[in-house]
């Protein structure tokens, strides 16, 4: 039985999220709640602090103000699958396309277990999944950008987790990739997952998202695509005046 | 066991030990990290010896391995200041260090025989008239005792560990959001590389201490894009140079550490050239190819 | 007896100064650049060189043995930056691989030379821990004369190596050379390297570079006051350096040098007005204490 007290429709609360880097706000006074089951997009002009914001949902930020609270789902806690930017990566790193798509298990496994054949095999699935299979036994680095993006989504995904933070999933990648992308995260809602993704083309937003928050150190908007993505919003969010130039 | 194949054997088991933390060290891009480890082991033992007052005492290994983490804490501090990079801040800490370990040495413990060349360069060709004695039996060299033990520790941490490590390395983000602190990894790692540099220091001194951490792993590096596979052969290189160098060592009646140093230099060397000689390979089969298709 | 009319310490203090203003002034570059321990690296690379010209030449005059340091040095810079430009190999590592062979093959030239029959015993002992209080007056005169054409060449190449650190894409396209800017830096650090391994020895003389061009840089934003403080600090810590070690009975030159640059760093560090800990500190409080106001 679910207990209805502790059902949430969020997904992520942020409540009064402050973050400073040498005394100069990234982050002022965040609030901020994402829906649980939808594709969020954040979206804010350079150094509008997204990656900062995502950085702090994940906890890599160890001393802020304000709260991050992810509402728990039928009396678990959520599990946070994570998509990393791709010039975070070494991509000189002798791993396998396989090896990176088990690490996404080793949270399950705890300290000190080794992953089994089965992980290894439900591995080779996502990957199989994701199309990325024929790639299994290849290093990183002999990857073109869309199917390195497609490796780190099936880590996430062999991560099972039930929010996914992803910062740019289509930096970098070509127009049937991004497709390809934007199919399996729709297959991921409607798993009932949440999808929150940093995301920089104006153009495909509401194509792709159900939700957006538009934000620039304080949050501008925050809501359904249809109803927050505004030109005035986006004005607002990108401190231009008039309507000049959509596409930045 | 004669001198020659004990002189050998810790040659063989010393260079094997480093290059496992070198391999963490080069993948994690913190090579320096080693050199300002195996400068900053005398101030340790100047400390402990401070401390217990003799030059025998095992304190002085354990203020040797204390310090290593210190070292990288301090210059941690440094760099989290946000006002110096990593690598001032790691050029600032370890000079520093030494030159308070200098200072401490001539001024307070000059009557007292710490040998910092001993320290600094190591003498493999003594190593062998240090006996481990148990009950009046010789047991045989005591550095035979110490490179193997810390063949076996540095293996079985990398082994049992061996997921932690690669996903910190990897990912340190992957890794907080899976729950493994990237700092407690990191830390562990940096013992595991400060152990290792004390360990070593005594058969080829603290500054080659570097030399067998990286060069073998740099070359492994070089050879193969797995990681399992990278630490066997930099392990191999290194076992290749202990016997490879004692033997150069000996026809030409040179140190043997430093003939060491230079295997390891050279087959990194070696590994550098051939990959360079590859991509060119590869690169000329990408043009045969693009032509191929056009004519 | 006077210190300061002290003829020895007159030449080691002036020495030391000259050799503290060539380094910070060249240090900021490096540290600029995010090369710091290229000057490490490089002294350590020295080593083979300096065996070498003894085993050559066998006469044991510094001038040759600081010829093959050079040599030797320039070789180990070299290699590093065609090491990292032909393989996947890092900076750190291949510094840290290059600079431990070649310390290796020195201590192998050594035990060479320790054979040939006019060799003095502990040739590496000086070369680590180095021998300012050995220094005589044309040494002085040497380290000062290459101290100004060191700081020469940081005037007339200024617009370059400003343009190169700050933005080396854009440098690229105004037609200068990376590969000549980045050799003729490196060949300068190399060349205040070799400079100062007599004075201070191997693991010393990278802190020269580093220490007074990381303290001048929390004091100020702009590239020359940088280099003009740096080289300030240098000269300062080498004075002062050289005159607790001769004051103080047993406290070699080279470490009090640095110690010296140290505390200036750690000064730096902490009271630097704008970026210092304290003042940030200070800001921050007095911003939360405005911020409570204003939300009253």
């Amino acid at each position: 039985m679910m207990n209805y007290s502790d059902y949430s429709n969020n997904a992520i609360e942020v409540s009064r999220l402050t973050v400073t880097y040498n005394s100069k706000p990234v982050l002022d006074n965040v609030d901020l709640t994402l829906p649980r089951g939808k594709l969020a997009a954040i979206i804010g002009p350079n150094g509008a602090g997204k990656t900062t914001l995502v950085k702090a949902i994940l906890g890599l930020i160890p001393k802020v103000e304000g709260e991050i609270v992810f509402p728990e789902l039928g009396g678990k806690k959520p599990k946070i699958g994570y998509v990393p930017q791709s010039e975070s990566i070494d991509w000189d790193f002798p791993v396998s396309v396989l090896d990176v798509a088990v690490m996404g298990c080793f949270g399950r496994l705890g300290w000190v277990k080794r992953p089994t054949r089965d992980d290894k095999n439900f591995a080779l699935q996502i990957l199989k999944k994701t199309g990325m299979e024929q790639y299994a036994g290849r290093q990183i680095s002999q990857l073109s950008g869309g199917q390195q993006q497609r490796v780190f989504i099936a880590r996430a995904l062999v991560q099972k987790a039930d929010i996914y933070i992803m910062d740019e999933p289509f930096k970098g990648v070509d127009a049937d990739t991004e497709r390809s992308i934007i199919a399996l995260l729709k297959e991921l809602r409607t798993a009932g997952k949440t999808v929150v993704a940093v995301h920089h083309d104006l153009a495909t937003v509401k194509d792709y998202f159900d939700h957006v928050t538009l934000i620039n150190t304080k949050v501008i908007a925050n809501g359904e695509v249809e109803k927050v993505f505004t030109d005035e919003n986006l004005d607002l969010t990108y401190r231009r005046s008039g309507k000049a130039g959509r596409e930045q | 066991m004669n001198a020659e194949i004990e002189i050998q054997l810790i040659a063989v088991l010393t260079a094997a030990s480093c290059a496992i933390p070198g391999v963490f060290l080069v993948l994690r891009k913190m090579s320096m990290t080693s050199d300002s480890i195996t400068h900053t082991i005398l101030l340790g033992i100047v400390l402990a010896f401070f401390v217990v007052k003799d030059l025998s005492s095992p304190f002085l290994l354990i203020g040797a391995a204390v310090m290593g983490p210190v070292t990288v804490w301090l210059t941690e501090l440094l760099t989290k200041t946000g006002l110096l990079s990593e690598d001032s801040a790691t050029g600032m800490v370890f000079p520093l260090l030494f030159a308070i370990a200098v200072i401490l040495i001539t001024r307070y413990a000059g009557t007292a025989h710490l040998d910092t060349d001993s320290v600094l360069l190591g003498e493999l060709a003594f190593a062998p008239f240090d006996r481990l004695i148990i009950g009046g039996l010789d047991m045989g060299a005591k550095g035979v005792y110490i490179s193997g033990a810390l063949l076996i520790v540095n293996v079985v941490f990398t082994a049992v560990f061996y997921k932690e490590i690669l996903v910190v390395s990897f990912d340190p983000v992957l890794a907080s959001v899976m729950g493994f602190s990237p700092a407690v990894m990191h830390y562990g790692l940096m013992g595991m590389a400060s152990l290792t540099a004390v360990g070593a220091y005594e058969a080829v001194g603290s500054v080659l201490v570097t030399a067998f951490m990286i060069a073998p792993a740099a070359a492994a590096y070089l050879l193969t894009e797995d990681l399992k596979k990278m630490l066997v052969i930099s392990v191999v290189i290194g076992g290749v140079c202990g016997i490879a160098g004692y033997q150069t060592a000996a026809f030409f009646e040179v140190s043997i550490a430093g003939a060491m140093a230079c295997w390891a230099g050279g087959i990194f060397l070696c590994a550098v050239l051939w990959s360079w000689w590859r991509r060119k390979q590869a690169a000329k089969r990408v043009i045969k190819n693009i032509i191929g298709k056009e004519s | 007896m006077n210190i300061f009319s002290d003829h020895t310490f007159l030449v080691v203090s002036m020495g030391s100064a000259a050799l503290g203003v060539a380094s910070g002034a060249v240090g900021s570059f490096a540290v600029l650049r995010k090369q710091s321990l290229l000057g490490d690296g490089v002294s350590h690379a020295a080593l083979p060189g300096v065996a070498a010209a003894f085993l050559i030449t066998g006469i044991r005059s510094s001038g040759i043995l600081l010829l093959g340091a050079l040599l030797s040095g320039i070789l180990a810079a070299l290699l590093i930056s065609v090491i990292t430009k032909c393989s996947k190999v890092k900076f750190d590592a291949a510094l840290a691989a290059v600079m431990s062979g070649f310390f290796g093959l020195g201590t192998v030239l050594l035990t060479c030379a320790q054979k040939l029959p006019n060799a003095a015993q502990s040739g590496i002992s000086t070369f680590i821990y180095g021998q300012a209080s050995a220094m005589l007056e044309d040494d002085v005169i040497f380290i000062t004369a290459l101290s100004a054409v060191l700081i020469a060449l940081i005037l007339i190449f200024w617009k370059e190596f400003k343009l190169f650190c700050f933005d080396r894409d854009f440098s690229v396209q105004s037609g200068f050379s990376e590969k000549k800017i980045s050799l003729l830096m490196s060949f300068m650090t190399v060349v205040t390297v070799i400079l100062g391994i007599q004075t201070v020895g191997v693991v010393l003389m990278s802190a020269m570079l580093i220490i007074p061009a990381a303290a001048a840089r929390q004091w100020s934003d702009r590239l020359f006051a940088n280099i003009i403080l740096a080289a300030f600090f240098g000269g300062l810590s080498g004075v002062v350096g050289a005159l607790v070690s001769g004051l103080e009975q047993g406290i070699p030159t080279g470490p009090a040098i640095v110690i010296a640059a140290s505390a200036i760093a750690a000064l730096s560090l902490l009271f630097a007005p704008r970026r210092g800990v304290v003042s940030n500190f200070l800001k921050r409080k007095i911003s939360r204490f405005r911020l409570k106001r204003s939300e009253r």
